[in-house]
């Protein structure tokens, strides 16, 4: 085993030689820093979720259907951005943001709660009878969900592995139009998911070797087409059309943009000394 | 999450790890390895449409690789869980398909995940193993990031608070209201004495903001007499917030320097290691057999909030301390319940804490020896850690 073992560590340390050069060799404590900032951009968001769940909920209370239609969008953006974070808590990200097709009995079943619950409710069901409870439910949640993450040592690797992953999961199961299937307001928590993961690319860009400038260049790039792309769609308001109006084509641009996004970004723990 | 060709960059991080330490690199870079050591063969779980197979899983403690097939009909997520919170998980395993991942793992109970989020969850038992525990002994700079990164972020979170909490101070100074101003005062100490281990570090700072009349040679006339002090004596010496205002201005935009300041400060593992038993020491030879507001006699309210201050690095520390030395985690943990309990030992009936004045010498000295005691604990820390 142990032969075998230093073999493959040769032969890797010879590739590493060649193609994967970037690669730091151990983490640095330059990362204490943007680790850091990081918990801190994550409380100051959850901190507003828990604000715009309380107005949300306050409309969902008072029987305000369009009152609480035109805040949802809105409300989910802070959770959208630390979806990295907010996914380590297991309990809580189901009860929060599970979809009715993540249960045996869809949107019929009792354990289907949280945003897209609501969602259901005031899209489809069109009324605020029936969600009383799951919007007492959420705003408990997000509470519990800020004063968890308030106490949260972040793990390095789920903060550097988080741009990757927001990417990747907005590339599997989002860009395809299926998360907010009931409101259409896919393109706001995209703008979300985006910004969540330039955040994370931001605060480490500084700790980039030198000699990464092709890599910065290509990642800026590709978060420059993607926001360009999402300003066509901006609303007088601040919000974000319809996904019913994405064009193909611009669908298609996102949806390359974001593949290649995860994929690059996903090389930022090796290239941190975190692989 | 992304992990294409994950093992491949372990090993090619692990070699270039060898290369560094072969070449004389730090200490850091040397002791890290054992734990990317490649599993041995996978351990299938297949997902069908209603549950894990097996449902149950055991396995020795250590890095350990699982191949999740997926037989449902739908895509799914694989997750480990300890509790409630993800150790590792692998997304979007569309139907048909199988991934594999590979996750270190320390003995203890663990739940899997199987699919839809109504159907049974299954379990893994992790065994106590050589492996694990070498793991885990094994202490990295990578493991000291998480909890530096946590200690800038009180630091931060602290400073603020300190500086709003010298505002109300000022405000109440401001309008004359010597009751509230007193009581403003009383709450300002307690986030400046949670950052203290950290900024009494900071001397040119320490001196504005936190000097005694004691160390002065002018005393309470000194010019020096600056900072929290010098309000405390107008407050509580002389009753009157009159020619404060100075005093108090200079106070919060000290704090805001503090705060700045702290904010830059470079963390390293052995700055914190160090920081909890030196304030510790700090209380047990001077603090607590002097006293420390020698006006407005609030001391042990302020260490209380000192002994907060120490428990939130003793709990960032602990999981690590918990691999290289258990016992010693254990020791330090109980000499902290005895330090709070001790002090918590002098409230009053009505919850609160008597003036320092009040507090006789034998409980002074009882203060000090567990502080002492829990001194002496974390000056073992360092070595403790770092004789991996």
């Amino acid at each position: 085993m142990t032969g075998n073992f230093l073999k493959t560590t040769v032969l890797a340390a010879g590739l590493a030689g060649w193609g994967l050069s970037a690669l730091a060799a151990s983490p640095s404590l330059e990362l204490v820093a943007p680790l850091a900032d990081y918990k801190i951009y994550v409380a100051e968001n959850t901190a507003q979720l828990v604000a715009d769940t309380t107005g949300l909920v306050d409309a969902i209370k008072a029987g305000d259907v369009e009152g609480a239609k035109a805040l949802f969008a809105a409300t989910r953006t802070s959770y959208e951005k630390i979806e990295p974070i907010a996914e380590l808590f297991a309990d809580l990200d189901v009860s929060i943001d599970a979809r009715a097709d993540d249960y045996e009995k869809g949107e019929a079943d009792p354990a289907f709660t949280g945003f897209h619950r609501i969602e259901y409710g005031l899209w489809v069901e069109g009324s605020t009878d029936g969600i009383q409870d799951y919007a007492d439910g959420l705003l408990a949640d997000v509470t519990d969900l800020d004063s968890r993450i308030a106490a949260l040592t972040f793990p390095p690797d789920a903060v550097v592995g988080g741009a990757a992953a927001l990417m990747e999961e907005v590339a599997a199961t989002k860009i395809s139009g299926e998360e907010d299937r009931y409101s259409r307001t896919d393109l706001w928590d995209f703008d979300a998911n985006f910004a969540g993961a330039k955040e994370i690319y931001e605060l480490l860009k500084p700790l980039l070797a030198e000699g990464d400038s092709a890599f910065t260049a290509k990642v800026d790039g590709n978060f420059g087409t993607v926001e360009e792309v999402l300003a066509k769609y901006r609303t007088e308001d601040g919000g974000f059309a319809s996904y019913e109006e994405l064009s193909g084509s611009d669908r298609a641009l996102l949806s390359a943009k974001v593949n290649t996004l995860a994929e690059d970004l996903s090389t930022l723990e090796a290239k941190l000394g975190l692989g | 999450m992304a992990r294409t060709n994950r093992t491949l960059l372990n090993l090619c991080v692990a070699g270039s790890a060898l290369l560094a330490a072969a070449g004389g690199g730090a200490f850091w870079y040397a002791v890290q390895q054992t734990a990317d050591r490649p599993a041995a063969a996978a351990t299938r779980v297949t997902v069908s449409a209603g549950a894990c197979t097996p449902n149950t899983l055991t396995l020795p403690g250590g890095t350990r690789r699982f191949e999740i097939v997926n037989a449902s009909d739908r895509p799914i997520e694989w997750e480990i869980l300890d509790g409630v919170m993800v150790v590792a998980e692998r997304e979007n395993i569309a139907p048909g398909f199988h991934q594999q991942m590979e996750v270190p793992l320390q003995p203890g109970d663990y739940d899997i995940t199987c699919g839809l989020l109504s159907n049974p969850r299954g379990h893994l038992h992790v065994t106590v193993s050589e492996e694990a525990s070498a793991a885990a002994a094994n202490v990295t700079l990578k493991d000291f990031l998480g909890p530096l990164s946590e200690y800038r972020v009180y630091l931060v979170l602290e400073s603020r608070k300190a500086v709003q909490a010298a505002e109300a101070l000022r405000a109440a100074i401001a309008a004359n209201d010597l009751p509230a101003a007193q009581a403003a005062w009383r709450a300002a100490r307690l986030p400046y004495r949670h950052v203290e281990p950290l900024a009494y570090r900071l001397s040119d700072l320490e001196n504005a903001i936190d000097p005694s009349a004691a160390y002065l040679a002018g005393r309470e006339a000194d010019p020096g007499f600056t900072g929290y002090h010098r309000i405390e004596y107008g407050l509580f010496a002389e009753e009157s917030t009159q020619g404060l205002a100075p005093a108090a201005d200079q106070l919060v935009a000290d704090l805001e320097t503090l705060g700045a300041r702290l904010k830059e400060m470079t963390l390293t593992p052995e700055l914190l290691m160090s920081l909890p038993g030196a304030m510790a020491g700090q209380l047990a030879e001077a603090q607590i057999p002097a006293g420390e507001d020698a006006y407005a006699g609030d001391d042990l309210p302020e260490f209380a909030a000192s002994l907060e201050g120490i428990r939130k690095i003793a709990g960032l520390l602990g999981p690590m301390l918990e691999g290289a030395d258990p016992a010693l985690g254990t020791e330090i943990g109980d000499a902290l319940g005895r330090a709070e309990a001790g002090l918590a030992k002098l409230r009053g009936a009505d919850g609160g804490y008597p003036p320092y004045g009040s507090v006789p010498q034998e409980a002074r000295d009882a203060l000090a020896r567990d502080m002492a005691a829990l001194q002496a604990g974390f000056d073992r820390i360092e070595p403790a850690i770092g004789m991996n």
